[in-house]
Order: structure tokens, then C-alpha cells, then sequence
């Protein structure tokens, strides 16, 4: 892993070590979670000087944010405001990010846990891989994309995105393929497999060249038991495995490729003796050869093969492909000498003497057995050993009219399909079991039948009669199934009385095969078995005779051709440990315990296409010759069935990948390992998963291809999604005309429990409908609907928006199916609309917007943890501090704990982060690391001399760009005086090369062709720095994705383009000079600007992690709006509460309170605020390096609805107060809420998120208090989000009804003595009168009146609502822009009491870690202004986003002015450069002197 | 537009479906219309309307459910109980309706029972259509002719 580790690696010991007698505490965090949440978590805790241990259990970091296209209210891509985050946390020196690693085990407690890891093997080697891809490019299995939700492919050797970090791949095994434990030579098929569905038929080949001789052979007549154990076989055929090893070696036959040259041994070993030339013999031999020996066999007759020449018929096995075969075995190093008799012509003595170490004996079993039958001695009774090898000798033979075979094997079904051949009228097959016992193979019975065979099953013969020594008739009797033999097998018994007869001139028994071992005294002394079989120990083959071995039939008695090759591998094996005196090593051979547990895309089962069938000879042709009946599958057949895998274990080891990793990265022999470290806290988290919309089968999901889940259509709209952005349906690939989102799918559905409302598909959906219309300007887009809740800032506007400016239609619906119409490819949306009964429309993708669910294995994580789960699976946390779980030291947060949106999620990390920090305070900085560097050279008065390095990228630069050239052509630039390329520039062996060239050629600038400077500028630039040069004075040259990448078929131009690229690289470098950061000292306290829920917790949490902090309240009192809460869902006694939070606070002594206190100015900057507070006439000046706002909001007091007219018209906190009294509701008959009272209306276009829960709340104590009361709700959309839906469905339960009603006919209200209001009730069509005895305004939530000063004193924004606008909506929620001031509360937006606490906590957090450093780094590539051209016009003051830019005085003698940049403030963005009319400003590094150059180099 | 008055309506009427054997979970209802969108009858009978049956009773219109024709229409084919996100189980309440309507009145116990064997009649009118319709497209036609001139009627 090149990035984020330099060549030298200097970590100086912790400053302070753990103090004694202070504690025990780890000053390290475990983040579980690599989701947008956990690297925010683990970004806070590194700066807060904890070290951070963060957990992800896919390869990457990145999570769900990842695979987001757009992120709304703002339509930023989801990428590229996250991947700076990544970036940042994958370099951070403090955070060790573990990815493919999952939790094992947790024990210890809050402060000192102890937590084991499993770091799963990842099969590349991270230090290595350097994330060029080139595996992926060659990896012949494709398997669906999780990342890509299933619409995407990814190969097995992946990383789930491009800009992943770490950059590294990872292989997919998740087992062995069951097809290949049941091949009993452990043959990789599932390699071949793959490689035959990539069209790599000669790796294909090599593959089982590999393991086994012999594939023509195999192809043909192998029983291929491993088709049995294919996965497929449960509900459809299984591959036919077997036809595609036979395709493979003949597309080599036929096409003459280059076979592999094995190698082998330089040395020549020992001879080896091996008796047989079938297929055992003819394996152990070439194994043997490869490994060096020298195998000779001897075979008795005339040809080799065993009985693949002499037994089977060259219909199914051609006698020209066994031959070649065997040639193909010789030729790599066997002898081979016929017409040897063992025992006979050559006996054991004789090998010894000449020098043969060991011998195999792999005779076979080569008679025929005796029926021992009246009549078996009768003429025309041929065994079928005897009658097959005459077949096979070519020579040509007689047979009977009525030709009667015994027996079931395969040699029966040999022995009949011959006799018909050689022209028998009839041939019988006799069998005493059923179809089901027949060892034949099942395809060959059912060939032989069809070609005229008929089979006797259950029949038996009793005696042969004949007429004049011919055999003339079979008398058999009828059987029945019995027990089972000890076989397994159902043993036959005969049927009294069932006789009768066959006619027949010719018997052939194949009732099975005897071993027939030499005559004579050779073989004396070895064991045999009771069945004359030679005895051996099965797990090397040896027998009782030293340096003696034996394999094949001659063992185990007749056996698949299969087990025969297994048994010689075994023995080459053995032999080979024999010799070289070792012990015996077993072959590493699979085993069913191996198996994987299911294919990895059980879904695409229904869609695999049937089993593909090779071409035969008609059976008028097949009867008629000897010729080959099997055509073998064509190209086209043999890759559509190869494609038909399941890919069982995904990665098919079929190891195209180690020959294509150039950096020698891949080790498939990796292990997990398991590693254990020590934390003081665990923050949990690990985010959510979607909902599986295939549950709802009502709306077809997987039924249909054009229903899709949201999170698939976001990839769908994704750039880098499967269809590159273009919006299509997944069907077809047409352009939809008509889509339909269908909310609520597995949200707020206690038909399949997910009762809660999942927050963020409302806002998702009506994103990605607006994106979907950006994409497609005449695409129509409708949502179905509930209640639509867009209660975050600004959600409603957007909203309005896709309404008004992009023509979205939003249909208040629940759907309740969706068909595709017969004979048409669109799909019918069903719904019943407000007014009316059925409506149906017609749609051409629907996207059905899924809910978010718990992790699926959050239940394993949790009880490994020790903490609780809330009802609905989710993690439970405490209802006021939503980070706390129900384990001390155990924090959580994010869609982990519940379902929420982005910017909550961030602010529940970095509130995380505050708890543990809190925690581990007094052990900051004892685990955590510095890098330190030499002392930079002084290059200032020194000529350039500039190092260029051109990088390969592995092929990915390398095979398009002509490198070297390019590298010999940077030598010929000005001022360069060194020049190379390499295969990696970011390898970490090439930084420490780089250094050295720096030190040797004393180089003071460097330029590094290769990719991009987003991730692999900080790697170079500490290279630099670790080779006492300024970082600054280097230059990166995109020649990959601007070159390469986009120029693949052009190399000659590419190449000109890299060179232009590299030249103005190294014109920008040579006038660059070394550049500083300004470093600031930071004073430790902060300043909190408001006493109330938010302030108040903010306070504290600074405060508990050991600073200062200086609280400011403007009133008398503590509290602001908690004062005037009497309860809500998550806190039943908030006075109590407050009261508590009130003492906690003004006893704190880190927390100096001021109340009735102003803030009266404030200067300075980030880490250096003076502020002048007044309490009353009395001024106080306070230093601070941090600033938090929070100074609330307050409840609008509304004008309409007779409100401040009528007492029986209150507001909701007024409510409170009156439900708290004695006897409040009597009386009250009648009570009616009216929502949306100055909330989501032009002028306040915004939801004020937390009147419906504080209504519902209301009203169920007022049906507690007086359940006769009948309480009505009138609202435009109940927005309880979250699990507060079950307090909506409570609420109903309870009695109250809910009326809606639209925004342009808002319920009406008059009266004296009784209040009268009318509303439409939508769903009768018709005017609903109301009487209400208490009418319940909820009145928006105003921002505070003074935000807007409060701002202006700040220098900060507030948005047209006057909220105060945070530095970036999605992931810089409590910060400004202008560094070192946060807010959190009602000031930010409205809010509930747990998420104000939580943003107080992630602000106090972020406040924390500007007070907690000694110094402040400011950037180094500033602005910088010319103040001889400035004429201080002051334009750069207000685009300066940082406020970063001031005019002051620079000559008070002359009065002259110009503008100044405060280096802490200045982020470079350059804006100032841009606008300044005079050219006075310049941004140091990136100066238009540079720019000019580089232009002019082109 | 019609008006539907307060001091008309029967605060009570809810409770006491939901008090009956198949009314309990009727007060679960957030009119979402999957009920009557996927309702087999409502694609035939606008009148019929579960979604809006619901609302009367929660609104506590208590005679204009009981007395109201369409309660008897329900086929009983449970289609609106497993759509139901809040698990109301309309068909169940229509029974409990139903018996409402008997017990106070608004309908006889006879009527209850030949609803019941109506809906074992239309079954097998149903069937006999189905069969006609695959054996014999003349008989077919003329049954439902018949059918027709009945229904039109």
C-alpha cells in the first residue's frame, strides 16, 4: 500500500506517557463502520489525539455515500464531496484503517476494552498492489455488484469503486465449487469454467493439463461425478462440465495451439517402474516426469492404454485421440515399452537390478468374472473383456443374431451398442436390479435404448441351454428388491416361479472384472484382499512390499477412469516422498467440508438458460460404424453452457491473475488472521441496509426488470454507474418515457415490521426525479405518496421546487400493485386517488424508494458487544443522548442507531467522537504518533534542478504511452537533470529510489508523471520532505487518466501529449519556490454564545473534555426554550431535566457562566478571538480560540385563526403551560389542532420538523387526561419520521382524528360564544364543521431576531430564513466556513431535543479540536497581495467565502490602504485572484506567472 | 359541497367498532387507499369504497355506514387485509358492520344470511360462466346475456 505510509517511517514516541496513578484508561478508539460516519468519527478522534482503529468489513471505505449519485437539497455529487474525505482519513498518520476485517470478540470495559479482529484473507498483498488494475482487466468471473446494487457487474478479484481507499484489490473465495470436491482429481473446474466463458480456451485447457492427463479422454468418457454435486442440479440441469473439458481439448486439436511446456526438473532423479499403461499408470507416469524422475512403463499388449484402448469402443473414445493423448504424456519425459509381461518378460528382480527404485503396479483388472452357470462353457459365450478387446483390435469378428448381455455396467452397455454395430438383429440387456441401481453411465443406458437395446431389468439368468455346443436360449427368472446389500444398494431376490426364456446365439456376461495377478513367484509375499484385489494403503497406495506401489483396478477392482488418474497422482506423490525419504505429504485435494455455502447470486438462478446438448449421429448412422457418436459442443455452445455457472466459490482460482500482477501482488494462499488491540471506547458505526423491495411482491420487484430499487436507480443515474449515466431501462436499454417513484416501500408497513418512517426516501426520491428530469427533459416523473416529509433545512424549497420549476407530479397515493400489461413492455401502477376509487397509469420504469433497515448482521455485532437493540433492530440508544447505548464506553450513532439522513449522521459522529474524547481525556496523545522530517535545504539562491519520474502504472500508462521515451525526452528539458521511469512510481521501494536520486543528483525540484495529484500528491510531497526538500517544490503530470486512459487507440499521440504534459509540468516546477505555513499559537478556551439546551451542552461537553469554556446567556436565566417545555417523546420531565443540565452546568469549573450578558464585538480570528462581553454596564474581555453559536429560536406568535383574540386560542407551548395546571380540560369537549400555522408558506418556506411530534404529543395527553375529549388533528402532512411514527399510529389507536387539509384552502374560524371552523374533508369531498372548545396553533419556529446581527458581528451567513448556514448542508453541518466558529441548535434550524444535543456534542467536538492543538497550521498555498498594485478597492473582501481577506492600513504616514490575507483564514481557493481588477493578488505555488509558463510550454 | 356536521356526528361509533370481534384494528387506518386500490369490487363499483367506509366510521357517521348499501358489497376476498400496511383488515370489518347493521336495526338478520348465500350463488354463477366459457361459447353467451339483462335491470 504505497499511499499513506512514507519510505522512512520516523514515529517518535509518545510525548507523554500514561501518567501513574491517574489511570488506567487506552487512549484509543475502535470505529466500526467505514461509512461516511466512521471516517467522520475517525477524522474528530485522530485530531483529538486519540489513535483510531477503523473497522470495515467490505474492502473499502466509503459505505452507502459511495454509491450515491447526487446528494439533495444541493445536487452535489455524492463522490466528490466524500472522496476528500476518504483521502483525508485513509493518509491520516493516527488512523489505522482495517478493511474486509469483521469484530470478533469484546471484553473489558469502558476506558479499557479489549477487542479481537478478524482480518479476513484479502489475497493481494496491500503493501504491494498498487491499484492498477490489471487483475480485474484478465479475471474471468463476473459476478453481480453489490456496490452496484445488483444493475452492475464486478469481477471476482475487485475493489468495490474506483477512488476506494485502500486502493487495493481483493479476491472473493468464498469456498471451494461443490463441482470441484466432487471431481475425485480435485481438477480446478470452476477455473476452467470461467476461463471457457471468457473464451480462454488454452488457459482453459492448461488448467486441467495441470492436474490431469488425458482431457480428450475425460471430455468422452468420464462418469463426471462432479455434475452430481453442481448447484444447478437442485431445479435445473446441471453444467455439462464434462462436454466442455471434451470442447476444450479439442479446440486445441483442431486448432493447433501451442501446448504449455511444462517445466521441469533440471536434474534427472531416480527410475520409476510403473506396470500399465491405462490411465492410473499413464498419470502417475507424467506426474512423475514433472517432477523430475524417470518413469518407464512396461504394457503387456500391443498398444497402450489400458482399457481406454481395449475397452471401450471407438464410438465413444476414437482410438486416434487416445492416442495422441498418450503421445502427449510421453512427450513429457515417459517411456513406454510394450508387449511386456509383467512377471513374464520382466519380473520385480530384474527392475531392481536395473536400477528402478520404486515400482507402481497399475495391471488393472483384465478378466472377466465367471457367472458359474449351467452352460457358460457353451460356444458363443464370450465374456465381455475378451469380446471388447477383440473389438477393439480392429480385427473383424462374427456375433450372433440375438446377441444377450448380463449385466449393467458400462462394459454391458459397451458390449450392446458394439454387437449392434457389428450387426446383431437383437441385443438384450438382462439386469437383475432396476434402472435406478445401473452403474452405467445414465446418458449411455439411454442412448443404447434408443439406438434398439432393450433392457431387461429385474431379471436374472437361471442356465444356457444350446444346440450343438452353441449356446441357443437364456432361461432367466424375474427379481425383486430386497434390503439393501452392504453396497447401499437394494440386493435382488428372486420371484418363485417367474422362469422364462430368451432366444438368443450369442452371450456375452459383463456381471464385472477380476485381477489377475503374473504367475509365478514375483508378486509372492504381497497382500491381497479377499477379493483377489492387491491390498494398499489408500492413503499413499503403498503395499507391504517396500518401494512397491499400486493404483488403479488392479485396487480398488473396477472404477471410473476418474478415480483411476486420482490414484496415480496420489502415487506419483507418494513415490516422490518415498525417495526423497520424506513422509508422506498428502495431495492438497478439496474436501466436502470445503464446499461453499450458496452460489453468490442466488437470484439470477431463474434466469439460467437450459443445458446446451451436443450434436450426435442420427442412430440409423450410429449403428452403422464404429464412427463417433458425439459431435462435442460447438464455440458458441461450450461458452453459453460455461456461462451458465453459478460461480460457487466466485474466485475460480484459475490464477490469471498472478500472471497478470506485474507488482506480484496476489497470494492465494493467504490465511484471516486474527489480531487483537486495545481501545478505550467503540463507536458503532455501521450504517443500514435497504430494505428488499422482493418482499413486496405485489410490486414486482425481481418480477419484473423495470422495477427497480431507488438505490439502483441512483447507480442507474450515476456517471460511474453500469450504464455510465444514461438513463435506461435495465430491460431493454430504451430511454423511459413515464417513471413513477413509489414511496413507503418497507417504510412505516407494519405488514412486514417495519413500522418506523425511514426519514430520508421522501428527499431521496424527489432527487432523484429531479436529477431524472435534468437527465431527460421530456421524461415524465410522478411519486406516489403518503405524506410527504421534507422536514430538514431547506427540504421544503426543494420540494417546491421540483414541483414548480422541473414539473414532478406528486400523486397522494399508496399503490397497492403493479402488472406489466399483457403484450406490453410498460407496467400498470395502480392506486386509489384522494377523491375518487381506482385509477390505473401506465409507467415504463418505476422506482420503488425502500426503506433503510438494521444491518443484517447488527444482531451478531451486538451481542459481541454487550449492548441492547431498540425494537425495530436497530441499536438502542438513550432517548436524550442518542450516542449513548446501553453499554458505558460503547457510543453509537448514525442510520445504525435509526434511520437518518447525511448531515445528521455526520453530526452524530463527530458527537461520538465528543463522548469518547470525553471519556479518554486525560489519556489525549498517549498512543498517537508524529512524523517527524529532516531539516528542509535551503534551495532559495540555488539554479533548479529538476528530477523528473515517468511511470508505467503497471500497463496502465505503459501499454498506451511509449514511457522510456517519454522519460528520455524530459532529460532534454531546461534545467532537468535527471530523467527514469518506472513500473510504479508509487511503490514505496520506488520512493526510497526517489530519495536516493534526490540525495545523488542533488536535485531541488521534482516532477512525477503518472495520475492523478488528488491521491498521490501527499505520498510524493512527503517523499520530498523526507529528502529535506520543501514539499512544494514538486509538480504531478496526469499522463494516465488524461492521457492514456482517454487516448487507449492513439499511442503515438498519447505519447506527444505526455511529453507536452511532462514539459509544462516541469516549466510550472522550475520557478517554484519553497513555500511556508503560517503557525499560530491557539488560546484553549472557548466562547459559547447562548445558555440554552444547545449552549448549555456544548458548554459541557468542552468543558468535560478538560478546556475552558466562557458561557454567554442574554437573559437572567439559563434554559431559553427548555424553560418553557413541559414534556416530549424523548424526555417526560424536561423542567427536571433542565434543572439538572442548569446545576451541572454553573458547578462545572471549567465553565465560567455569564448571564444577562451580551456580547458586545469580537475580533481576531481561528484560535485567536478577543471578545468584549457586557453584563449590564459592566464590560468583560475574554481571549478564546473557538466560537460556538447558539442562540436559539423562539415560537411564533401566529395572527390568523383568531389567535390573541379569542383565550380559547393558544399556541402548542402554551398548551404545555395549560396542561401542566389543575383541571385543564374540563370543559373541553372538543379540542382541534391546526399544523402548519406560518410554517411552509411563501416567506417561511420551511417546515418547522418538530410541531407534528409536539402536537401528537399533546394530544395524547389530552386523551390521557381526558379520554372523552375528542381531539382532531388538521394537517397538510404528518411528518412524525423515524420511529416517532409509532406515536402517530398510538395517537390514532387513541381516538384522535387527522383531517388534511391543502395549503390554498386552510380551515376557516369565527366565533363568540362557540368557536366554529370548517375544513374540507378530502377523502368524502365535503365540509367537515367543527366546534372546538380549545384551538391548538402549532406556530413555526422563528429564527432568533438577533442572527442576523449576531452574523454580521461574526462575519458568518445566515440563509433567506435567516437560520444561520452552515460551511457545507451534507458533511460540514455544525461548521462556517471561516474556521474556528460552529453552531448548533435552533440557530442552525429547527429541531428536536435529542438532535440539538447531538449537534451540541458535535460542535463542542469540532471546538475541541481547534483549543486542543499548541499551534494552528494555516495552508501553505495562500494568496499573497502586491501591495504596490493594490488600490484597495475592497471587491476581495466580499467574495472571500473564508473572510479571510481585509483592507487595512499600510501606511498611516501616507494614509494608504491595501488589502490584506489573514494566512490562518486563507484556503487558497484563489477566488480573490480572480476578481481582483489591479492583478494584485496571486496565489502563491499556483501563480499566473506559473500558469503562463505552463501555457506557453504547450 | 356537502357539510358534515359536528354535533351530527357519533364520537362513539368508532369505539364501538372497534370494540367488535373484526372492527379492533379499525382506528389504525391512515387512508392510505391501498385498500381500495387494490380492491376487486371497487374496480367494478366506484360506490364501493373501503378507504372512504373507514372514514365515515371514524368520523362517526354511524347511520350512513350502517344503513348504507355497499357495506353488504364486500366479496370477502381478503385482498385489502394483506396489502394493508397498518394491518386494519377491511374485510374483517365489513363483517363486524354487518352485524352492526343488524343489531341495531339497520338491516335484518335475513338479510345478513342471504348475502352470505349470495355470495356461495355468484361463486357458482362464476363457475358455471368459466366452464360455459371454455366448452361451450354459445351457452356462454347466452348465460351471460341473461346475466346482463338481469344486472342492467
Amino acid at each position: 500500500m504505497p499511499e499513506g505510509q512514507g519510505g522512512i517511517r520516523k514515529m517518535i514516541a509518545p510525548a507523554k506517557k500514561k501518567r501513574s496513578g491517574t489511570s488506567e484508561k487506552t487512549g484509543a478508539v475502535l470505529v466500526i463502520g467505514g461509512g461516511i460516519a466512521g471516517i467522520q468519527a475517525a477524522l474528530d478522534l485522530a485530531e483529538l489525539g486519540q489513535k483510531v482503529y477503523l473497522l470495515e468489513s467490505s474492502p473499502a471505505i466509503g459505505g452507502n455515500m459511495a454509491r450515491l449519485d447526487k446528494t439533495f437539497p444541493t445536487n452535489d455529487c455524492s463522490m466528490c464531496i466524500l472522496s476528500p474525505k476518504i483521502v483525508e482519513c485513509g493518509r491520516h498518520l493516527n488512523i489505522e484503517t482495517i478493511t474486509w476485517a469483521q469484530l470478533e470478540e469484546v471484553s473489558g470495559s469502558a476506558g479499557n476494552f479489549q477487542v479481537k479482529i478478524r482480518k479476513r484473507a484479502r489475497y493481494v498483498d496491500m503493501e504491494k498492489c498498487t491499484g492498477c488494475g490489471e487483475c480485474a482487466e484478465v479475471c474471468p468471473v463476473t459476478v453481480a455488484s453489490k456496490f452496484e446494487a445488483k444493475i452492475g457487474d464486478r469481477k471476482a478479484i475487485f475493489r468495490p469503486y474506483p477512488q476506494a481507499y485502500p486502493n487495493t484489490f481483493v479476491i472473493d473465495k468464498t469456498g471451494k465449487s461443490p463441482c470441484r470436491v466432487g471431481c475425485p482429481a480435485g481438477i480446478n473446474i470452476n477455473g476452467y469454467i470461467a476461463l471457457t466463458a471468457a473464451r480462454k480456451y488454452e488457459e482453459a485447457l492448461n488448467i486441467i493439463l495441470e492436474t490431469v492427463p488425458l482431457p480428450g479422454v475425460l471430455g468422452r468418457v468420464c462418469d463426471h461425478p462432479c455434475e452430481l454435486e453442481c448447484h444447478l442440479g437442485c431445479g435445473k440441469e446441471p453444467v455439462s462440465i464434462c462436454a466442455i473439458k471434451r470442447f476444450l481439448a479439442d479446440y486445441q486439436r483442431n486448432n493447433g495451439q501451442p501446448k504449455k511446456t511444462v517445466k521441469r526438473h533440471q536434474q534427472e532423479l531416480a527410475k520409476v517402474a510403473i506396470i500399465g499403461s491405462g490411465p492410473a499408470g499413464l498419470t502417475a507416469a507424467r506426474e512423475l516426469a514433472r517432477k523430475g524422475y524417470r518413469p518407464v512403463i512396461f504394457e503387456a499388449l500391443s498398444k497402450p492404454g489400458g482399457m481406454l484402448a481395449w475397452g471401450i469402443p471407438d464410438y465413444r473414445l476414437p482410438s486416434d485421440i487416445l492416442e495422441q493423448e498418450i503421445q502427449d504424456v510421453l512427450d513429457e519425459g515417459v517411456e513406454l515399452i510394450c508387449n511386456t509381461t509383467f512377471g513374464l518378460d520382466i519380473t520385480l528382480e530384474q527392475l531392481r537390478q536395473q536400477d528402478f527404485e520404486a515400482v507402481i503396479l497399475a495391471l488393472g483388472a483384465q478378466a472377466g468374472s465367471k457367472m458359474g452357470l449351467e452352460g457358460e462353457q457353451l460356444e458363443n459365450v464370450v465374456d465381455c473383456i475378451a469380446f471388447l478387446r477383440e473389438v477393439n483390435s480392429g480385427r473383424k469378428i462374427e456375433v450372433g443374431k440375438h446377441v444377450t448381455i448380463i449385466g449393467g455396467g458400462n462394459s454391458a452397455i459397451d458390449s450392446a451398442r458394439s454387437a449392434l454395430r457389428l450387426g446383431a438383429k437383437q441385443v438384450t440387456i438382462v439386469y437383475r436390479r432396476s434402472r435406478t441401481e445401473m452403474p452405467a453411465i445414465p446418458d449411455e443406458i439411454e442412448t443404447a435404448e434408443r439406438e434398439g437395446v432393450k433392457i431387461f431389468y429385474l431379471a436374472a439368468p437361471e442356465r444356457l441351454s444350446g444346440k450343438d455346443g452353441k449356446v441357443s436360449s437364456m432361461e432367466c427368472i424375474r427379481m425383486k428388491l430386497g434390503a439393501p446389500d452392504e453396497s447401499g444398494r437394494r440386493r435382488p431376490v428372486k420371484i418363485p416361479g417367474s422362469e422364462f426364456t430368451i432366444e438368443t446365439d450369442m452371450v456375452i456376461p459383463a456381471i464385472g472384472q477380476k485381477v489377475i495377478l503374473p504367475d509365478g513367484d514375483d508378486l509372492k509375499g504381497i497382500e491381497q484382499t479377499r477379493w483377489g484385489t492387491i491390498n494398499t494403503d489408500p492413503a499413499d497406495t503403498s503395499t507391504n512390499l517396500d518401494g512397491v506401489f499400486a493404483i488403479g483396478d488392479a485396487v480398488t477392482g473396477p472404477q471410473s477412469v476418474i478415480k483411476a488418474i486420482a490414484q496415480g497422482r496420489i502415487a506419483a506423490q507418494a513415490i516422490d516422498c518415498y525417495l526423497r525419504g520424506a513422509n508422506f505429504e498428502p495431495l492438497v485435494i478439496p474436501h466436502r467440508e470445503d464446499i461453499t455455502p450458496e452460489p453468490p447470486d442466488a437470484e439470477s438462478f431463474s434466469r439460467i438458460l437450459p443445458r446446451q446438448h451436443q450434436e450426435e449421429l442420427s442412430v440409423a448412422e450410429s449403428i452403422s460404424s464404429f464412427d463417433e457418436v458425439e459431435h462435442g459442443l460447438t464455440q458458441e455452445q461450450a461458452r453459453t453452457e460455461a456461462q451458465r455457472c453459478l460461480k460457487c466459490a466466485v474466485c475460480s482460482e484459475c490464477m490469471a491473475c498472478v500472471e497478470a500482477c506485474k507488482a506480484e501482488a496476489i497470494c492465494q494462499d493467504q490465511r484471516d488472521v486474527i489480531e487483537q488491540i486495545d481501545v478505550g471506547s467503540i463507536i458503532v458505526l455501521p450504517g443500514f441496509e435497504e430494505f428488499l423491495a422482493g418482499q413486496k411482491y405485489d410490486y414486482g420487484y425481481s418480477r419484473y426488470d423495470d422495477v427497480v430499487s431507488s438505490i439502483q436507480f441512483e447507480r442507474i443515474l450515476s456517471a460511474s454507474g453500469p450504464f455510465a449515466g444514461h438513463v435506461q431501462r435495465p430491460s431493454d436499454g430504451k430511454t423511459p418515457k413515464r417513471i413513477a417513484f413509489l414511496q413507503c416501500v418497507g417504510s412505516r408497513d407494519i405488514s412486514c415490521r417495519n413500522g418506523y418512517c425511514s426519514s430520508v426516501c421522501c428527499m431521496y426520491a424527489i432527487k432523484e426525479a429531479v436529477i431524472a428530469k435534468e437527465h431527460l427533459k421530456d421524461v415524465d416523473v410522478t411519486v406516489f405518496f403518503m405524506d410527504m416529509r421534507a422536514f430538514g433545512k431547506d427540504f421544503d424549497k426543494y420540494y417546491e421546487r421540483a414541483k414548480a420549476e422541473y414539473g414532478v407530479k406528486f400523486i397522494r397515493a399508496r399503490v397497492s400493485d403493479i402488472n406489466q400489461k399483457n403484450g406490453s413492455d410498460s407496467l400498470v401502477v395502480q392506486y386509489s386517488p384522494q377523491s375518487g376509487c381506482v385509477a390505473q397509469d401506465e409507467f415504463d420504469l418505476v422506482v420503488l424508494s425502500v426503506g433503510l433497515e438494521p444491518m443484517a448482521d447488527s444482531s451478531a455485532l451486538v451481542k459481541k458487544l454487550g449492548v441492547r437493540l431498540e425494537p425495530n433492530g436497530f441499536i438502542w440508544s438513550e432517548p436524550l443522548n442518542p450516542l449513548r447505548t446501553s453499554k458505558p464506553g460503547v457510543f453509537v450513532g448514525g442510520a445504525a442507531s435509526g434511520p437518518k439522513d447525511i448531515p445528521e449522521t455526520v453530526t452524530q459522529a463527530s458527537a461520538t467522537a465528543s463522548e469518547a474524547s470525553q471519556l479518554l481525556a486525560d489519556v489525549r496523545n498517549t498512543l498517537t504518533t508524529k512524523r517527524e522530517f529532516p531539516p528542509e535545504i535551503d534551495v532559495s539562491n540555488l539554479p533548479p534542478r529538476i528530477g523528473v519520474f515517468v511511470c508505467h502504472c503497471g500497463i496502465n500508462i505503459g501499454s498506451v504511452v511509449d514511457v522510456p521515451v517519454t522519460a528520455e525526452y524530459a532529460k532534454s528539458l531546461p534545467y532537468v537533470v535527471y530523467a527514469e521511469d518506472n513500473l510504479y512510481t508509487c511503490s514505496q521501494d520506488a520512493q526510497d529510489h526517489i530519495r536516493e536520486m534526490i540525495a545523488k543528483y542533488k536535485l531541488n525540484r521534482v516532477v512525477v508523471a503518472s495520475c492523478s495529484p488528488r491521491t498521490h500528491e501527499p505520498l510524493f510531497q512527503q517523499t520530498l520532505r523526507e529528502a529535506g526538500l520543501n514539499p512544494h517544490l514538486f509538480e504531478m503530470a496526469n499522463i494516465r487518466d488524461q492521457c492514456s486512459w482517454v487516448h487507449m487507440n492513439q499511442a503515438e499521440q498519447a505519447t506527444n501529449k505526455a511529453k507536452s504534459l511532462v514539459r509544462m509540468a516541469v516549466a510550472k516546477v522550475a520557478p517554484t519556490e519553497p513555500l511556508q505555513t503560517a503557525s499560530l499559537d491557539v488560546t484553549p478556551l472557548a466562547l459559547v454564545i447562548g445558555g440554552g439546551l444547545a449552549g448549555m451542552t456544548a458548554a459541557l461537553g468542552i468543558a468535560d473534555q478538560g478546556f475552558e469554556v466562557t458561557l454567554v446567556e442574554r437573559q437572567k436565566q439559563l434554559g431559553g426554550n427548555l424553560r418553557n417545555l413541559r414534556s416530549t417523546f424523548a424526555e417526560p420531565n424536561v423542567q427536571a431535566y433542565l434543572a439538572h443540565l442548569q446545576e451541572h452546568v454553573q458547578k462545572h469549573k471549567n465553565i465560567a457562566v455569564y448571564t444577562g450578558t451580551e456580547l458586545e464585538s469580537i475580533e481576531g480570528f481561528v484560535g485567536n478571538f478577543q471578545s468584549t462581553l457586557k453584563t449590564d454596564s459592566k464590560e468583560t474581555k475574554i481571549e478564546h480560540g473557538a466560537i460556538i453559536v447558539a442562540t436559539g429560536g423562539n415560537e411564533h406568535k401566529p395572527d390568523e385563526y383568531l389567535y390573541g383574540r379569542d383565550k380559547r386560542v393558544v399556541t402548542q407551548l402554551e398548551l404545555e403551560d395549560l396542561l401542566s395546571r389543575q383541571e385543564p380540560l374540563s370543559g373541553v369537549n372538543t379540542a382541534v389542532f391546526i399544523q402548519c400555522v406560518g410554517s411552509r408558506e411563501e416567506e417561511h418556506m420551511y417546515c418547522s420538523r418538530v410541531c407534528c411530534s409536539t402536537a401528537i404529543n399533546n394530544a395524547l395527553k389530552i386523551k390521557e387526561l381526558s379520554p372523552e375529549t375528542e381531539v382532531y388533528v388538521l394537517y397538510r402532512d404528518i411528518r412524525t419520521y423515524g420511529f416517532n411514527e409509532q406515536y402517530f399510529q398510538t395517537a390514532r389507536d387513541k381516538g384522535v382524528i387527522f383531517v388534511r387539509y391543502e395549503a390554498d384552502n386552510k380551515p376557516k374560524v369565527t366565533g363568540r360564544d362557540k368557536l366554529k371552523l370548517t375544513v374540507r374533508e378530502p377523502l368524502l369531498d365535503c365540509e367537515l364543521l367543527l366546534e372546538p372548545d380549545l384551538l391548538v396553533l402549532s406556530s413555526r419556529i422563528n429564527p432568533d431576531s438577533d442572527n442576523e446581527k449576531l452574523a454580521q458581528l461574526l462575519k458568518v451567513p445566515v440563509n433567506e430564513d435567516r437560520f444561520f448556514l452552515e460551511a457545507h448542508v451534507k458533511l460540514r453541518p455544525v461548521e462556517f466556513a471561516t474556521e474556528g466558529i460552529f453552531v448548533a441548535g435552533l440557530a442552525h434550524s429547527p429541531k428536536s431535543m435529542p438532535e440539538t444535543i447531538a449537534q451540541a456534542k458535535a460542535a463542542a467536538s469540532k471546538a475541541c479540536i481547534i483549543i486542543s492543538q499548541d499551534k494552528f497550521e494555516g495552508e501553505a498555498k495562500i494568496a499573497k497581495v502586491d501591495i504596490n498594485r493594490c488600490s484597495a478597492c475592497g471587491i476581495c473582501t466580499e467574495v472571500c467565502a473564508y473572510k479571510a481577506v481585509e483592507v487595512i492600513l499600510v501606511d498611516e504616514r501616507l494614509g494608504t490602504k491595501a488589502a490584506f490575507v489573514n494566512p490562518a483564514l486563507c484556503k487558497g481557493c484563489g477566488t480573490c485572484c480572480a476578481i481582483c481588477r489591479s492583478g494584485a493578488i496571486d496565489v502563491e505555488g499556483i501563480s499566473n506567472h506559473q500558469i503562463d509558463l505552463m501555457i506557453k510550454a504547450i | 359541497m356537502e357539510k358534515i356536521e359536528s354535533k351530527n356526528l357519533d364520537a362513539q361509533f368508532k369505539y364501538d367498532v372497534a370494540a367488535h370481534p373484526g372492527g379492533e384494528n379499525i382506528k389504525l387506518c391512515f387512508a392510505c387507499g391501498t385498500c381500495t386500490a387494490g380492491c376487486p369490487v371497487s374496480a367494478v363499483d366506484p360506490e364501493f369504497n373501503p378507504r372512504k367506509i373507514i372514514r365515515q366510521v371514524l368520523l362517526g357517521m354511524r347511520k350512513e355506514v350502517l344503513s348504507s348499501p355497499v357495506i353488504w358489497r364486500c366479496v370477502q376476498c381478503y385482498s385489502c387485509t394483506v396489502k394493508c400496511p397498518q394491518n386494519v383488515k377491511f374485510r374483517n370489518v365489513t363483517k363486524a358492520l354487518r352485524e352492526m347493521a343488524v343489531t341495531e336495526g339497520y338491516a335484518d338478520a335475513d338479510l345478513l344470511q342471504e348475502v352470505e348465500q349470495l355470495d356461495e350463488f355468484s361463486q357458482k354463477l362464476r363457475r358455471d360462466l368459466v366452464n360455459a366459457l371454455i366448452t361451450d361459447r354459445d351457452k356462454f353467451k347466452k348465460l351471460k346475456n341473461k346475466a346482463e339483462e338481469i344486472t342492467n335491470a
